[in-house]
């Protein structure tokens, strides 16, 4: 068979099939559909999409699980940190406030007990304590 | 003498795609009417079966009107229609193969359930059938594009979204290939 005769072979396919078509059926149908069906935006139409659906599913699960972990991770990390949080009070006092600070501390109970920032607040701490943590801070 | 009757003219596809647009349902109808033929010719050949044409007709003239915004002119309507249709087909196959485990090619080959139908259709019409289900579905519709439907390469290539030369190879594989299974 040669490219001549394909063509004319290719040009009888489907023509059953065009000429059994009710056009003018075809034609309402089509209007109707279109009447009765609302319009769908690109977006909407992609959501509907069974495999959308699935991803965004997906997600949801993934983002829900890295906030739990998150929220446990930052309670676990923010829990120790008392003593560091009243060094950090001292890191804000001025000069003159920290010499005053010692002042006061020095009249109070002279007690040399090791230092243990970790169970410690700042009402707490005894003088020496107090004292070589002020010097620890100023370096 | 008589008078010769005033020719009413006839609106242009892009007339009745504004109108359309315009939310006129008469020009949507119009220009099924006016298209329909062809695209159920080229859909029956792309491998649809002959009970479904209707349907996969009335499907690809629903999502083109709803999708007319993004048609810019780049080729004709008729050729942005079938190409829509193509894609209507494959999604059809797509949803029958989930249905149902049938290899593609075979799922294209199945024409037709009437035996008689198919006999008088004839033996290289079936065959061709055949053939054109185990192309690419690129090559596959560049042959139906270029030799049922007619058009040149340009508009082919406009249509696929493919360049005109790449669109003639596609065509020369095509033709190869099915001259070498009707032989």
């Amino acid at each position: 068979m040669n490219e001549p005769e394909l063509e004319q072979l290719a040009q009888r396919l489907g023509a059953r099939a065009a000429e059994r078509l009710d056009v003018e059926r075809t034609a309402q149908a089509v209007v109707t559909r279109l009447r009765e069906a609302p319009r769908v935006s690109v977006v909407t139409r992609l959501w509907m999409q069974p495999a959308w659906l699935k991803v965004a599913a997906t997600v949801v699960l993934l983002l829900g699980a890295s906030a739990v972990t998150r929220g446990v991770w930052y309670r676990e990390r923010l829990a120790p940190a008392g003593g560091e949080a009243a060094a950090a009070g001292l890191n804000e006092l001025s000069t003159d406030q920290l010499q005053r600070l010692l002042e006061i501390v020095d009249q109070a109970t002279d007690e040399a007990a090791p230092l243990s920032p970790a169970d410690a607040s700042l009402d707490d701490l005894t003088a020496p304590q107090l004292r070589e943590l002020l010097r620890s801070l100023e370096g | 003498m008589p008078h010769a009757e005033p020719v009413a003219a006839v609106p242009t596809d892009a007339a009745l795609i504004a109108a359309w647009q315009g939310g006129d349902e008469q020009a949507a109808a119009q220009l099924v009417r006016r298209h329909a033929r062809a695209l159920a010719r080229f859909l029956a050949g792309a491998g649809a079966p002959d009970a479904d044409v209707d349907d996969l007709v009335q499907e690809t003239f629903i999502r083109a009107f709803r999708g007319v915004d993004r048609f810019r002119g780049q080729c004709r309507f008729r050729t942005w229609l079938l190409t829509i249709g193509g894609n209507v087909l494959k999604d059809a196959v797509r949803r029958a193969r989930r249905a149902k485990v049938v290899p593609l090619a075979d799922e294209l080959r199945a024409t037709d359930g009437d035996p008689h139908e198919r006999a008088v259709a004839g033996e290289a019409e079936g065959r061709l059938r055949e053939g054109l289900g185990r192309l690419s579905r690129m090559q596959r519709e560049v042959f139906l594009l270029r030799a049922q439907q007619g058009l040149e390469y340009d508009e082919i290539a406009a249509a696929l979204g493919t360049s005109p030369g790449a669109a003639r190879v596609h065509y020369h594989h095509a033709v190869k290939r099915l001259k070498e299974h009707l032989a």
